[in-house]
C-alpha cells in the first residue's frame, strides 16, 4: 500500500493551523489543489506551516516526484538547483515571481508556480522524495527515495513508537529534514492531530501552543535538548507530555542524566534513535528503559533492520528496505534508481556482549554541527574556491566545533568566518581557526589529522 | 567595562552581522543569522556584556530588537 493510501485511513487525523486555530482532516487535503497530474518534479520549499503540509499531501497523492527543501534557502541557491532540475511546479510562499514560470492560484489559499515551456522529464518510476543530505547549503546532492521505502521505515518506526490516535504532535523539526518527515509520516498513519508550525522552542509562540493544544510528544536532534535544559524545561512539570524522542546524534552524558531523571519521574519515555536521509530515517533505536545504564548506545536495529559489522574497517553496514536508490547530483541522474537493501553508514560501530551498537567513530569526513551533516571535504573546497586556492584542513571536534587549519599567516580569520557564513550559515563561534607553518604528516605521508586535532586543546591565542 | 557597550553593538558581533542592519523591528528568525544557534549565543553575550542572568522567560520574550531593549530595561540596564 502507498503512503497516501496508509494516510487516509487514519479517520482521526486532523491538521492544525495554530496561527489561525483552523483545523482540517485528510479528506479536506485530497485532491484539494488544481494540479495536472503527471510524472513530472515539483519543487516545495516547505516552511512547515500549513499550506506547505497541504501542498507535500497534494504532490504525496499525485504521480509528481517531490523534493521537500526549506524555504528560507538563500535565493542564490534556490535558483542555482532551479536550473539544474527544472521542476515544473514550485512552491515557495517567499516569492512572489520566478523567472520563466506563471504563477497561479492552485485553491484559495495556495499558489503555485508553473514552468512555461513544459521540461521533458525522465524521472524513474520509483522515485518519489528528494531530500538534501544536510538541508541548508544548496548543494545539488539529492537522496533518491520510494515510496515503498517510506512506507517501510514509517512501519519500522510505529513497531516501537508509542505513537496514538489522541497524540498532539507539533512539526517542530522540520519537514525537509528526514527525521521531521518521518516524524509527519509516522503521525500521519497513526496519531491524531498534527500542529503545523514554523516556531521553534526559543519562541514564545511555541510554548503558547505547547499549553493550548496540549502538545503530547517533543522531537529534536541533541542541540534541541540542550536549549530545552539551557532554558529549564526539565525542571518543571508538562502534563500533557507522553513521550519524547531524538535522533541527529548522541547527546552528552550530563544531559542524559537530566533528561533520564526527569523521565523517570514524569512516566515520559525518551526515545533515544540513530539513522541516515539514506535509510528514509531510521535505522536504530534505544530502548527509553536503558537510556540510563546505556545512554552512549545506539540500541537496537529497527525491526526489519540488520547491522554488520565490517571486521577490517570496523564500519556498520545495515540491511533493510528502507535503504535509498543513490545520489542525484543533477536531472540525468533521476532515470535510475539502484535498488539495494544495504547501506555503508560511514559510521564505525562496536557491539558489546548484550547486543547494544556504539558508534565509535567515522570513516566518512563528515561532521554534525547543530545536527546539520557537514562534509568537510566540501568545507575544505569551498575555502579553497572563496580564498584563492589556499589550503584548509577541516576538522570536527566531537560534533561541537569545526577546526580550520591553514597555512597562510597574513589569511584574517574574519575573512574565514565570512566565507563560512556566508555558503554554509556557519556560525563563528562553532569554529576554530588555527594557522601553522606545515601540515604534519603520518610515517605513510597521510596528513596527521591527531596531531592537528591536537591543536585545538592548545590554547595559544 | 567602564563605558556600557551599546545593545546594537552586542547583537552586532552575536549574531555576526553589520550594525547598521540591526533595527527595532529586527525579528528572531526572520534573517538566517539570527537563529535558534545564535540566539543562544546573543543571550550569553548579553549575560557577559552587562552583568546579568537572563530568565527563561526573558530568553522567550526576546523575540525582536525592541523586544530586548524593553526586556533590558526590567534589568536595569539602559540602552
Amino acid at each position: 500500500m502507498r503512503l497516501y493510501d496508509l494516510i487516509q485511513q487514519n479517520k482521526k487525523l486532523k491538521f492544525v493551523d495554530p496561527d489561525s486555530g483552523n483545523s482540517s482532516s485528510i479528506s479536506d487535503f485530497h485532491q484539494s489543489l488544481k494540479i495536472e497530474d503527471f510524472h513530472g518534479l515539483i519543487f516545495v520549499y516547505s516552511d512547515n506551516k500549513i499550506n506547505s503540509i497541504e501542498v507535500f499531501l497534494n504532490f504525496l497523492q499525485s504521480q509528481f516526484t517531490m523534493s521537500l527543501l526549506a524555504s528560507q534557502l538563500n535565493l542564490q541557491f534556490k535558483r542555482s538547483l532551479e536550473g539544474v532540475y527544472q521542476p515544473f511546479y514550485i512552491y515557495d510562499p517567499t516569492r512572489e515571481d520566478i523567472e520563466g514560470y506563471e504563477k497561479y492560484s492552485a485553491s484559495l489559499s495556495i499558489s503555485l508556480f508553473r514552468r512555461k515551456v513544459k521540461p521533458k522529464y525522465s524521472i524513474h518510476k520509483n522515485i518519489k522524495l528528494l531530500l538534501s543530505t544536510s538541508g541548508t547549503t544548496g548543494t545539488p546532492k539529492f537522496v533518491k527515495l520510494s515510496d515503498e521505502n517510506l512506507v517501510k521505515n514509517a512501519a519500522s518506526i510505529l513497531d516501537y513508537m508509542p505513537i496514538k490516535n489522541n497524540d498532539v504532535t507539533p512539526l517542530n523539526v522540520p519537514i525537509v529534514f528526514v527525521y521531521g518527515l518521518s516524524v509527519l509520516t509516522t503521525n500521519c498513519i497513526k496519531g491524531g492531530t498534527i500542529i503545523c508550525t514554523d516556531k521553534d522552542i526559543l519562541q514564545k509562540e511555541f510554548w503558547k501552543d505547547f499549553n493550548t493544544y496540549k502538545f503530547s510528544t517533543l522531537n529534536g536532534v541533541p542541540y534541541v535538548y540542550e536549549m530545552l535544559y539551557r532554558i529549564g524545561f526539565f525542571k518543571k512539570e508538562h502534563p500533557s507530555l507522553r513521550y519524547m524522542a531524538q535522533t541527529g546524534g548522541i547527546l552528552s552524558a550530563a544531559l542524559i542524566k537530566v533528561i533520564a531523571a526527569y523521565s523517570e519521574k514524569n512516566n515520559t519515555p525518551f526515545y533515544a534513535q540513530y539513522g541516515q536521509t539514506e535509510a528514509a530515517g531510521r535505522m536504530a533505536y534505544l530502548p527509553p528503559e536503558d537510556l540510563l545504564k546505556k545512554g552512549s548506545s545506539i540500541g537496537f536495529p529497527i525491526k526489519n533492520g540488520k547491522f554488520e559489522i565490517n571486521k577490517e574497517t570496523q564500519e556498520l553496514i545495515y540491511y533493510g528496505e528502507n535503504v535509498f536508490g543513490g545520489y542525484a547530483n543533477g536531472k540525468d541522474d533521476l532515470c535510475t534508481f539502484q535498488k539495494s537493501n544495504n547501506l555503508n553508514t560511514g559510521d564505525m560501530a562496536r557491539i558489546d556482549d548484550y547486543g547494544y551498537y556504539y558508534i565509535i567513530g567515522r570513516i566518512k569526513r563528515i561532521v554534525k554541527l547543530f545536527g546539520t551533516r557537514l562534509n568537510l571535504d566540501e568545507v575544505e573546497l569551498i575555502l579553497k574556491n572563496n580564498l584563492g586556492g589556499e589550503t584548509f584542513i577541516c576538522i570536527g571536534i566531537n560534533d561541537v566545533c569545526l577546526l580550520i587549519v591553514h597555512l597562510n599567516s597574513s589569511l584574517k580569520d574574519t575573512l574565514i568566518e565570512k566565507v563560512l557564513k556566508d555558503k554554509l550559515n556557519l556560525h563563528p563561534s562553532s569554529l576554530k581557526i588555527k594557522y601553522i607553518k606545515n601540515v604534519p604528516k603520518t610515517p605513510n605521508g597521510k596528513i596527521d589529522y591527531q596531531h592537528l586535532k591536537a591543536l585545538y586543546y592548545h590554547n595559544s591565542d | 567595562m567602564s563605558i556600557q557597550k551599546k545593545i546594537e553593538a552586542v547583537i552586532a558581533e552575536a549574531l555576526y552581522i553589520e550594525i547598521e542592519k540591526i533595527t527595532d523591528d529586527l525579528k528572531y528568525q526572520e534573517i538566517a543569522e539570527w537563529d535558534s544557534m545564535s540566539h543562544l549565543v546573543l543571550v550569553a553575550e548579553i549575560e557577559k556584556a552587562y552583568e546579568i542572568s537572563v530568565d527563561m522567560e526573558d530568553i522567550l520574550e526576546m523575540g525582536s530588537v525592541a523586544k530586548i531593549k524593553g526586556i533590558l530595561k526590567k534589568y536595569q540596564i539602559n540602552v
